[in-house]
């Protein structure tokens, strides 16, 4: 079967920086549940980024569902991906939240009835259609991820990519997001500092370190080891 | 934190509903250019398209009080603005305040500038206070308006909310730090924070744009809901239109 993800020796440095991303190798099967770990700074985000094509490697290939990401298959990795940014407001940025939900669909150039169906039916499935008039600066942070959630979830995408989905929501809109995610069909990969969310939502983990995977392998053995925990930068003890 | 306030209009269950968002930019601009076209003197007419304008905006429901704390800010402008009608213009003298001359022809176009300026700034008032800021946006759009001017307005929208939050942020840091308690002049303080708040919009504006191409966007909005001009809409303006047409016509002969 062809892996959903795969990463051969990717390396990337930011223009005139050093390097943030080091060889990184490693595959996802469909239907995987991966937790991207890593303390701040480790390269999270600069990860996800080439993952549709926002960042391209310095060195490496990446695939997607078999598809190299390279400039001229740009179009079609980003069908495959759902990409949730790690600010709600970046992704929220027409007049109303429907509009920004059917953004994707017609770009894909779907007809506007059915992209104004789906619309409604992605923001139904996370359970704020009734928001669907309203402007995002409406709408509390939880809302507004889950919103941003609609925004890929509508495009049926073959692999969710998200970056900390629960950076400061309060515990309630956090268990919501976590509930949906633990729904998902979809390959995951979700990057974040929360080790609980990572364990309710995921089973494997994958941690940064300098750059590296550090850690590869089940998540329950990782949470379990307290040690090891420390040394990746997941744990520290007040 | 929000700027909730700035966006409580619309809100109105309004007469209006159900002509196109078109329809009622298109009415609005008649009105505006209608009173504009009244020479100085019609005062009968420039009272007509007034007590249009009112009638109006009862028909929409729009509450009188709403109507008028939103038109006071604009007409304030106005009247500043037309201040030097009063002086300026020649004629015959009525007044004199130290060494200002008032003239009669100063009178009345001030007078006439008020009227014709406040007509028009009550069916702005209406338009927007009848019509969301996505269904402008779409009316323009059907109007004709350029593509890129209309995808500007539509990010402006919410960018708009952004900035501010971005301002509030910054503000809040530096306000927290006792910042213009010092000996650091004020002008320097807003000059760091104004920077400041610029440099985090354009980060934004940045992860937006990244935002929008995971999304596959191509370099258009394409439109959602497209609200055509259709017959109840043309019907509607029609009558508008003409009513307008006499009203300026008539002033001109009267003239
Ligand atoms: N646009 C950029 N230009 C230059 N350097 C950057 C840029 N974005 C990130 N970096 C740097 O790359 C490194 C990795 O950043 P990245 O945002 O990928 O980390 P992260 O693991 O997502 O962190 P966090 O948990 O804080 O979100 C950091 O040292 C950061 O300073
Ligand atoms: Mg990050």
């Amino acid at each position: 079967m062809t892996a959903s993800l795969e990463l051969r020796a990717v390396s990337f440095a930011y223009p005139g920086g050093e390097p943030v991303l080091r060889a990184i190798s490693f595959t996802v099967a469909p239907g995987e549940r991966v937790a991207l770990l890593g303390p701040n700074g480790a390269g999270k985000s600069t990860l996800l980024q080439h993952l549709n094509g926002l960042l391209l490697p310095t060195a490496g290939q990446l695939f997607v569902g078999g598809v190299p990401v390279v400039e001229a298959n740009l179009r079609s990795v980003r069908q495959r991906i759902g990409f949730v940014f790690q600010d709600p407001d970046d992704q929220l940025f027409l007049p109303t939240l429907l509009e920004d939900v059917a953004f994707a669909p017609l770009n894909a150039g779907e007809p506007r009835a059915q992209a104004r169906a789906r619309a409604h039916a992605a923001l139904a499935a996370v359970g704020i259609d009734r928001h669907a008039d309203r402007a995002a600066h409406h709408l509390s942070g939880g809302e507004k991820r889950l919103a941003a959630l609609a925004t890929v979830l509508v495009s049926r995408p073959q692999v969710l990519v998200l970056d900390e989905p629960t950076g400061d929501l309060d515990a309630r809109a956090r268990l919501r997001i976590v509930r949906l995610l633990q729904e998902r069909p979809e390959t995951l990969l979700v990057a974040t500092h929360d080790l609980e969310v990572a364990g309710a939502v995921c089973t494997r983990a994958l941690a940064l370190a300098d750059g590296s995977v550090a850690y590869d392998g089940p998540l329950d053995r990782l949470r379990a080891d307290r040690d090891r925990l420390g040394r990746l930068g997941l744990l520290a003890a007040l | 934190m929000g700027f909730h306030h700035l966006d409580q209009y619309a809100a109105v269950e309004s007469g209006l509903g159900h002509l196109a968002p078109a329809a009622r930019v298109l009415g609005t601009v008649l009105i505006a250019v209608a009173a504009a076209s009244l020479p100085p003197g019609a005062w009968l007419e420039m009272g007509a398209v007034a007590a249009l304008v009112v009638a109006l905006s009862r028909y929409a429901h729009v509450p009188l009080a709403t109507f008028l704390l939103r038109a006071t800010v604009p007409l304030a402008f106005l009247a500043l603005a037309s201040l030097g009608v009063l002086l300026l213009a020649p004629g015959a003298t009525v007044a004199r305040l130290g060494p200002v001359v008032i003239t009669d022809g100063g009178i009345e176009r001030l007078g006439a500038a008020l009227l014709r300026g406040g007509a028009a700034i009550g069916a702005g008032v209406l338009l927007v206070s009848t019509t969301r800021f996505a269904d402008l946006v779409e009316a323009l759009r059907e109007l004709r308006l350029p593509a890129a001017v209309t995808a500007a307005l539509g990010l402006a929208y919410r960018f708009l909310y952004l900035l501010l939050d971005e301002l509030a942020q910054v503000q809040r840091a530096a306000a927290s730090r006792n910042a213009g308690a010092g000996r650091v002049p004020r002008r320097q303080l807003l000059l760091g924070v104004t920077a400041s708040a610029a440099t985090r919009s354009f980060a934004r504006s940045e992860r937006v744009h990244r935002a929008m191409l995971a999304r596959g966007y191509t370099g258009s909005l394409p439109s959602l809901r497209p609200q055509p001009l259709d017959a109840t809409s043309w019907r509607a303006l029609l009558p508008l239109a003409l009513l307008l047409a006499a009203l300026v016509v008539s002033a001109r002969v009267r003239s």
